[in-house]
């Protein structure tokens, strides 16, 4: 439930129809382009034989797990000498599995690394792959919360009171002076858009990559009441806390720790293609996700998006450029595709705002200590989070990206 | 004249939807206060006769009269008494005789105290709380004829009362009916497969045919009241039960 | 007299079970608890299996003792308990009400076996889900979870139950001019109630999953709930503890339905003896 929460996806979704790379040569050759690139480029450090390992993720495949199936698709694991298989569990049993060395990498929030340490898991978090806590403060435009502390006594929905939602919620009503005995907290499930636009909560903490995406959708269908636009107040706005990152476990650290290295920066070239081009991504992702809207006229634009950017990358373009060509991207699509059938690759654009970064990987350790502090504050860290410290490193991001 | 039958049959219907015959067409009447045994060889129809007289069976043609009145359900100055004892097992004795009293609507203490009068007549005055299942045969069986008796039935209708005792039990059993009978007399009618019973017990034996059962014989036992077990040394009690004998042995002639 | 109490005697020490042979045949399931609470501390003590997978006795005993005494132990119970309670008697009314229209009118059962094997032969989890959009996340869905997952056993033993009543007795209640009430109150309910009191030991275990499948699906409160709140918490030993208790509720309302047979149905015990 917990994981889910993180990862709760769109309602709509298409059926797919079936789609293999052979169907479309135009893909095959940016697939081969890429993968030759690289190979030209690491050929000196290529490893013999590629390893299988398994990368415990949570909730279920999903395309924001899109840099895992790029990863796969493209050859970044196999060039770092993984033969990658991928497994959806919830949070608790990733940490676990890892923890006790039934799986070597696993994918979970921070903050459950906080928890999981003050319960005797000594697992680390090696790469941060979330640069911005994903969660936020949807409402009415018509509200006025330019100032947080006008929260108080407003009707607010969350899916429960555990995970990101919750901590999240607790950060943002923190940072404004308040606490949860100051608003009316209601628990709806992973239903906020349909709650919100009935009326019955004046906002909605919700996956901003997400949930704002589809009230919009309902907004434009003229099907959220009175609402005619909405905004987004994310944590992150206020307080940086950790977010979703690779984890091993401190023995594999002190064991192996070449092994790390080239995981962290297999993921690190993987999501950095995803940043780059979206397009791409999307189409990697089809493989991995059943249920993602893939009509011929819109793999042949995607198809066409990805080779020019491919292209365009070659004139070594520098992030603010990158991050047009992907609202460029949106724009154009969107006036060829309706709303429904573009839902989950705005999905994967939003959510690529949140992993970009100049550098990406690390983790601060003031974003663990905000964590830390939210934790303490819902009570959860009776008996201490211990040396945050030791819960994370950046030594592999450093060492692989220079 | 109490009971009569006139042109009475049963049958039933077999799955194909035909009718099996089961009994009859048949013609007797039983005088207030007689006691009548109904004999004849398996599958005569005698169960048959016993549920359609005490009205839980409908007559195809015919009918059983009472006081000229028609039996087409139970009547209330009935009482029957099963082959098996019937007992329900989650009742102690006591409850199990005092049921009628219950279903009538007594109130406890009467219905207990009309059945503690009666124990010791049935020989069970140490098993009012004891539940069937931990009774003997015979023990079942004298709670059945309490079961009986609480109701002060005119006529007593009896399905081979006896038929699952072994001997002794069973002169005990009919020993018990017969001082009952004195003391609360009523007319009866019983089954039984027993010639020496029957012509022990009744006033009347009545023999019926291989099925569906048709009257063959009614034999008048004119042996004295009170009756004695050792009657059955007499030659005239011989001579009854000979004739019996004779006109069931002339069914299979 | 003398025959009867000595009777009466014997069936008392059957019943209680004093004899020596009888003595040990009641320890024995006592004795297999303790080898597996040696066998627990043993692999916990060896650290055969990491402490993170199994906890060892002394920790969950500890999360025990706090959880009971700062509240939250009792307060999921009672959630749990007060869905369940609701739940059985909700499944249980209409389970005995429906049978008892089947067992009599036939024809109900034609009509209605196509809802009833398909509802009976989908897992409850499956459709646990739905219950809870119907229902909304509060109680009520835990109590139609608990309620579906318990009128099964219950209808299938009602139906069996007054189908078996003996149809000799039909007739000496028919020959009594007895009533439908009085042919219920006096046959047909006793006659179908050790049927019954078997399928509700059956219903009381089931009522425990229901509860539990319905506060995993929805949050809230209850033992369901603290299990995925201790998991997330990497609180293995509380876990651990919400799941024992649901045990003992489990055990103890088979055992509360056990004495109540015991209790109702002494003729059969007396049978037995």
């Amino acid at each position: 439930m917990w994981s889910g929460a993180f990862w709760y996806g769109s309602a709509e979704q298409a059926p797919s129809i079936g789609f293999t790379g052979e169907m479309y040569p135009m893909l095959k050759f940016v697939r081969l382009m890429l993968v030759l690139t690289m190979w030209l480029g690491l050929a000196a450090s290529a490893q013999a034989e590629p390893v299988d390992e398994r990368i415990l993720l949570t909730f279920i495949p999903n395309v924001q797990f899109a840099p895992f199936y790029v990863g796969i698709e493209d050859g970044y694991f196999a060039e770092a000498g993984f033969n990658v298989s991928l497994e959806h569990l919830q949070e608790p049993e990733v940490l676990d599995l890892v923890a006790v060395g039934q799986a070597k990498f696993g994918i979970v929030s921070g903050e459950q690394v906080i928890l999981a340490r003050s319960r005797g898991r000594d697992v680390v978090y090696v790469f941060e792959w979330f640069q911005q806590y994903p969660v936020g403060l949807v409402y009415s435009s018509a509200l006025d919360l330019s100032d947080l502390a006008n929260l108080q006594g407003m009707a607010i929905g969350i899916p429960g009171r555990f995970g990101a939602s919750y901590s999240g919620l607790t950060t943002l009503l923190g940072s404004a002076g308040l606490s949860e005995a100051d608003i009316d907290l209601r628990e709806i499930g992973f239903n906020a858009p349909e709650v919100f636009c009935l009326g019955a909560i004046d906002a909605a903490i919700v996956y901003v990559n997400n949930e704002p995406l589809q009230i919009r959708n309902l907004v434009a269908d003229g099907d959220c009441g009175a609402v005619s636009d909405v905004e987004v107040i994310t944590v992150a706005s206020q307080v940086d806390l950790v977010s979703n990152g690779l984890i091993v476990s401190r023995a594999y650290v002190d064991e192996d720790p070449d092994t790390v290295a080239r995981m962290v920066s297999g993921l690190t070239g993987a999501l950095r293609s995803v940043i780059d081009n979206p397009a791409g991504a999307y189409i990697a992702s089809l493989k991995h996700v059943d249920s993602l809207p893939a009509e011929e006229a819109l793999l042949n634009a995607l198809e066409s998006a990805a080779e020019e950017q491919i292209a365009f990358l070659e004139s070594d373009p520098d992030r603010a450029d990158i991050a047009r060509s992907r609202r460029q991207l949106a724009s154009d699509l969107g006036e060829r595709f309706d709303r429904a059938t573009l839902t989950q690759l705005n999905v994967l654009l939003n959510t690529i705002e949140l992993w970009d970064a100049e550098v990406i990987g690390f983790s601060d350790l003031s974003s663990w200590e905000a964590m830390r502090d939210t934790l303490d504050s819902m009570g959860f860290l009776d008996d201490g989070a211990g040396r945050l410290q030791d819960a994370f490193t950046n030594r592999f991001v450093a060492g692989s990206d220079g | 004249m109490s009971l009569s039958l006139r042109e009475l049959s049963v049958s039933f219907r077999d799955p194909a939807g035909g009718a099996l015959p089961a009994l009859g067409p048949i013609s007797f009447d039983v005088a207030e206060q007689q006691f009548v045994c109904v004999v004849g060889p398996t599958g005569c129809g005698k169960s048959t006769l016993i549920r359609a007289l005490a009205g839980l069976l409908p007559a195809t043609s015919g009918a059983a009269l009472y006081d000229g009145q028609a039996i087409d359900r139970p009547m209330h100055q009935f009482a029957i008494m099963f082959q098996d004892a019937n007992l329900m097992p989650w009742r102690t004795a006591l409850d199990n005789i005092a049921l009628p009293l219950e279903i009538a609507g007594l109130p406890r203490p009467t219905r207990y105290e009309i059945v503690r009068a009666l124990l010791p007549q049935l020989h069970l005055d140490n098993f009012e709380l004891t539940y069937p299942a931990a009774l003997s045969g015979g023990m079942k069986q004298r709670v059945a004829l309490g079961r009986v008796i609480v109701q002060q039935p005119k006529v007593v209708l009896l399905d081979e009362p006896f038929g699952a005792l072994d001997a002794l039990t069973r002169e005990n059993l009919g020993r018990l009916l017969l001082r009952l009978r004195q003391r609360y007399v009523q007319t009866i009618v019983m089954v039984t497969h027993d010639i020496n019973e029957a012509v022990l017990l009744a006033d009347r034996v009545i023999v019926l045919s291989r099925g569906p059962g048709r009257l063959v014989a009614d034999v008048l036992v004119d042996l004295p009241r009170p009756r004695r077990h050792d009657m059955i040394y007499h030659q005239q009690f011989l001579d009854l039960t000979k004739r019996v004998r004779a006109s069931i042995d002339d069914l299979s002639a | 007299m003398r025959k009867n109490r000595l009777e009466k005697s014997r069936h008392f020490e059957n019943g209680a079970g004093f004899g020596a042979g009888t003595v040990l045949r009641r320890i024995c399931p006592f004795l297999t608890i303790a080898c597996l609470l040696l066998l627990w501390q043993w692999v916990s003590a060896r650290e055969i299996i990491s402490h993170i997978l199994v906890p060892p006795p002394a920790d969950v005993y500890q999360a025990f003792i706090g959880s009971l005494a700062d509240g939250t132990l009792l307060k999921h119970t009672f959630v749990t308990l007060e869905e369940m309670l609701y739940g059985l008697l909700l499944g249980v009314g209409i389970g005995l009400a429906i049978g008892y229209a089947i067992a009599k009118a036939p024809i109900l059962e034609n009509i209605l076996s196509p809802v009833i094997v398909a509802f009976q032969s989908t897992p409850i989890v499956a459709y646990a889900p739905l219950l809870v959009i119907w229902f909304g996340s509060g109680i009520a869905s835990k109590v139609v979870t608990t309620a579906v997952i318990v009128f099964f056993p219950t209808l299938v033993n009602t139906i069996v139950g007054i189908r078996s009543v003996s149809p000799n007795l039909r007739d000496l209640m028919r020959s009594l001019k007895a009533g439908r009430w009085q042919i219920f109150r006096h046959l047909e309910a006793p006659s179908a109630l050790p049927v019954i009191l078997a399928g509700l030991k059956t219903s009381t275990t089931l009522a425990v999953i229901g509860a539990v499948v319905g506060e995993f699906v929805s949050q809230g409160s209850g033992l369901g709930y603290l299990v995925t709140l201790a998991r997330n918490l990497y609180d293995t030993p509380l876990v651990v503890v919400a799941v024992f208790t649901m045990t003992v509720i489990s055990l103890s309302l088979y055992g509360i339905v056990a004495y109540v047979e015991w209790r109702f149905l002494v003729w059969q015990r007396r049978a037995s003896a």
